[in-house]
């Protein structure tokens, strides 16, 4: 059996009193890329840095390829590359400059891919850090990272800022790593890029994972949100099939569906609605329907640290 | 799910709508007042240790006429603190003493004060947050000058009623207008660094930049005066920079109020031009041509030392040319300096015994003051690391292979080696200018001078490297706290008997002042054996931390 891109074992970091993580067995297997899913302050953070040697955990230990996070973190770093939410780049270098520093430290690039990333991403790569928007200076770090073809990316929230036809070039960067058979750990909170992207997805909870399993077996996290607006009485949809969460304010009635809508469009067409709209729920009501609402106190925990 | 509360609901309270006008005035005010009476403070203790001192050393009129005669017309010692004027009275000492010091220190606060509250705000992007309400960028910058007015105005008050105190001792005799007098000329120079680096913070694109360009100027205004004062032919000179200026109002001598006309001048000068720039430019940008884009240069930019000297490469140039200034205009003075030694019979005596001439003992003095600025240079050193530790900058190359001891290690060393090359430039150029005036100063004996003002600063450094390994966000207070505390410790210590315990806290206790007496290898040694282990037990400890942000 190969080796595991990443593993943990027992994982947990503790800053002060707040435990960002807890007891965190994960894997995330060779050419195998992985979603991690959970609200701000769930721990998704904590544990990327954890991985890369940059935070120490407080027990347990992780692996990247079989080296250990912490004492082989040199030979560790040169099978990965890194993403991180907010790039930390330096004002007064070009973007060129910036990825001719960042290749020499990686110490790997492939010069043509580099090339053909800049073009796709739209990258002035003349100007200077200090005037590029936040969306440009993601793109550079994304460009840093994919450039080095590294057998393990790390990204954490790495479309942050960027607008969706970058989003686009960006999930066309991810199905080339695939096919080279790069692993991959991708974190963020917009369920719909993890779930277009992603073979195995980790859901994590102020700092414990609360489930992990494919596409397939989370098929019941995906659901509906609907807002519809009435002229008359608000019909009553608490026993349709498939809806949840169900609240009325005024005219206007809310609520989830989960499975095939037919039934409550039924209900609404049949009541005088005025106006419809649905969208994917955002993930934090996902997670209010379906582990229940966590205490404020728990969903605050820093994990920048 | 719970119902929010709609719109109409919810009431601010009135009075933060009414504030929202000056929240940036009151916002830097609160700040730069309480610094402004904190340093009122230091100054106004350092004026009544140095009149109180002076009239407890020299009690006679004898003793006070022969201090004249040895320091009066002194060109050496006028050149590093200003000519002394009826140094034979305790106002005319007490002002000679205080005022150069003082306007240089009022200064250096000005510049990182007002850098601080409007750039390095800025540039942390809070004034954008605060900006989002109703105010104007001009506006917002009449409100950082009114607050930092106020903080003016809290450090005069300050340093003005503890002089007119200490005046009213039997011993002293210094009139209360007298002593606002003296404030007001202390503060002058505080007033007007202080608009200068408002004014650089609208022409730079850094914090950084700014605080550089405001030093620089405050460097060359000193060099200037220093100039000036070292001839009667060049006095002229002292009208063409600020610190001359300050000194030209000659408090508690022969008083010249027209000299506050050209402070008052650019005070306002800076800030209108302050004003008016805030207005013309974008928050966030800069006046000054920031090209944004550039061909690549990427010499250099081959790891993380080469970045550090890439990014530092315009600040280490200014600073090798004012060391280097520095010492050529020391070594130029030194033969006419080391006359103080000559003329006064014990001293020539104590240093014929070492062997030394009036230059080299001229030159061992002066050349101490180099540690202080070195020591700065390694205080800079540890912060800058820590600024790129809590930007995040530091994560960007960690998360490469670069390990933890290198990025460290290779940091420290580089600053070494900065040091040690500030070191050999210091003993050459004043070595250069000694020869220049036939000083009969030997190239070695000031090589060796120029290395000896190292170990403090060298101890200094690894002190820091040790806090920034063990409790990062302590570093940079730190270091910059033992900084200041050994200064103090150095200026109290010349004039109050202070318990040699605690003059052996300053890191500057220990240095000799080579040449005029020979360097102490041992103490130096163990200075810089010092600075490798603490150093060592930072990046010991900086291997097994968590990397942390503000």
């Amino acid at each position: 059996m190969p080796i595991a891109a990443i593993e943990t074992f027992a994982l947990s970091k503790q800053f002060g009193d707040t435990r960002a993580l807890q007891n965190l067995d994960f894997q995330v297997d060779a050419g195998e890329v992985v979603g991690c899913l959970g609200p701000n302050g769930a721990g998704k953070t904590t544990l990327i840095r954890l991985l890369l040697g940059l935070i120490v955990p407080t027990s347990g230990r992780a692996q990247i390829f079989g080296l250990d996070t912490q004492r082989n973190t040199v030979e560790a770093h040169r099978r990965l590359a890194y993403v991180a939410s907010e790039a930390g780049l330096w004002p007064t270098l070009t973007g060129a400059e910036t990825l001719h520093l960042l290749g020499q430290v990686q110490g790997q690039v492939d010069v043509a891919y580099r090339d053909v990333l800049i073009e796709r991403f739209d990258l002035d790569v003349s100007k200077k850090v200090r005037a590029l928007s936040k969306g440009n200076r993601q793109k550079i770090i994304l460009v840093a990272a994919m450039m080095t073809r590294a057998d393990l990316l790390i990204l954490d929230e790495p479309t942050s800022g960027l607008d969706p036809l970058m989003e686009q070039a960006f999930r066309l960067c991810m199905s080339e790593a695939m096919e080279r058979g790069q692993s991959v750990l991708l974190s963020s909170h917009i369920l719909s890029e993890v779930e277009a992207l992603c073979n195995r997805i980790a859901i994590l909870r102020t700092g414990v994972l609360v489930e992990m399993g494919t596409m397939a077996e989370m098929r019941h996290l995906s659901a509906l949100t609907v807002e519809a607006t009435f002229d008359g009485d608000v019909p009553d949809v608490t026993g349709v099939p498939g809806v949840s969460m169900v609240t009325v304010q005024g005219p206007v009635l809310r609520c989830q569906v989960r499975g095939p809508v037919e039934p409550l469009v039924n209900v609404l067409a049949n009541s005088g609605v005025r106006e419809l709209l649905s969208r994917e729920p955002s993930l934090e009501e996902l997670f209010l329907s379906h582990y229940g609402a966590a205490t404020n106190e728990e969903d605050s925990v820093s994990t920048a640290g | 799910m719970s119902v929010l509360p709609v719109e109409g609901n919810v009431q601010l309270p009135r009075t933060s709508r009414l504030f929202t006008g000056t929240v940036i005035a009151r916002f830097t005010g609160r700040r730069v007042v309480r610094s402004g009476i904190g340093w009122g403070l230091v100054f106004g203790l350092y004026v009544a240790t140095q009149a109180l001192a002076y009239s407890t050393s020299y009690k006679t009129i004898a003793a006070r006429r022969l201090l004249m005669r040895e320091f009066g017309s002194n060109v050496g010692i006028s050149a590093i603190v200003g000519p002394a004027l009826r140094i034979d009275t305790v106002p005319g000492f007490t002002a000679w003493k205080c005022l150069t010091v003082l306007a240089i220190t009022g200064a250096v606060w000005g510049i990182l004060t007002s850098t601080k509250l409007t750039r390095g705000e800025e540039d942390a992007g809070r004034w954008e947050l605060l900006l989002t309400g109703n105010a104007t960028r001009r506006g917002s910058a009449v409100q950082a000058l009114g607050a930092f007015g106020a903080g003016l105005c809290a450090l005069l008050i300050t340093t003005a009623a503890i002089s007119i105190v200490v005046g009213h001792s039997s011993k002293v005799r210094i009139s209360a207008s007298g002593a606002i007098y003296f404030a007001i000329a202390i503060v002058a120079a505080a007033a007007i660094f202080l608009t200068l680096g408002a004014l650089c913070g609208q022409l730079s694109s850094t914090r950084r930049q700014a605080a550089g360009v405001a030093s620089a100027l405050l460097g060359a205004s000193y060099a200037l005066r220093m100039v000036a004062d070292s001839g009667p032919s060049l006095a002229w000179l002292r009208w063409a920079t600020p610190l001359g200026w300050v000194e030209e109002m000659k408090p508690l001598t022969t008083p010249n109020p027209f000299a506050l006309i050209p402070i008052l001048v650019t005070v306002v000068v800076f800030g209108a031009m302050t004003v008016y720039l805030a207005g013309r430019r974008d928050i966030g940008s800069s006046v000054l041509p920031d090209r944004s884009s550039s061909k690549p240069r990427l010499h250099f930019l081959n790891g993380p030392l080469g970045l550090e000297l890439r990014l530092t490469r315009s600040t280490l140039l200014a600073w090798a040319a004012s060391i280097i200034a520095y010492g050529l205009i020391l070594g130029s003075i030194a033969k006419s300096g080391g006359k103080i030694i000559t003329s006064s019979p014990s001293l020539r005596l104590v240093f014929a015994r070492l062997g030394a001439t009036g230059a080299q003992a001229y030159l061992g003095f002066a050349i101490l003051i180099m540690a202080v600025a070195f020591s700065f240079v390694a205080s800079g050193m540890i912060s800058a690391a820590r600024s790129e530790e809590s930007s995040g900058q530091l994560d960007s190359l960690l998360a490469r292979p670069l390990s933890r001891v290198s990025w460290l290690g290779g940091r420290i060393l580089q600053a070494v080696g900065t040091l040690v090359i500030g070191g050999i430039f210091v003993g050459l150029s004043t070595w250069v200018g000694a020869a220049s005036d036939h000083a009969g100063v030997s190239f070695s004996s000031m090589l060796g001078a120029g290395l000896n003002t190292l170990p403090p600063a060298l101890l200094l450094l690894g002190l820091g490297a040790m806090v920034f390994g063990l409790v990062p966000r302590w570093a940079v207070a730190f270091t910059y706290a033992i900084l200041v505390w050994s200064l103090l410790v150095e200026i109290t210590g010349g004039i109050v008997n202070v318990n040699h315990w605690i003059l052996d806290t300053s890191d500057f206790h220990q240095m000799t002042p080579a040449p005029s007496m020979p360097i102490d290898w041992t103490t130096n040694g163990v200075m810089i054996a010092l600075g490798v282990v603490t150093a060592s037990i930072g990046v010991a400890a900086f291997r097994r931390r968590d990397l942390k942000g503000e």
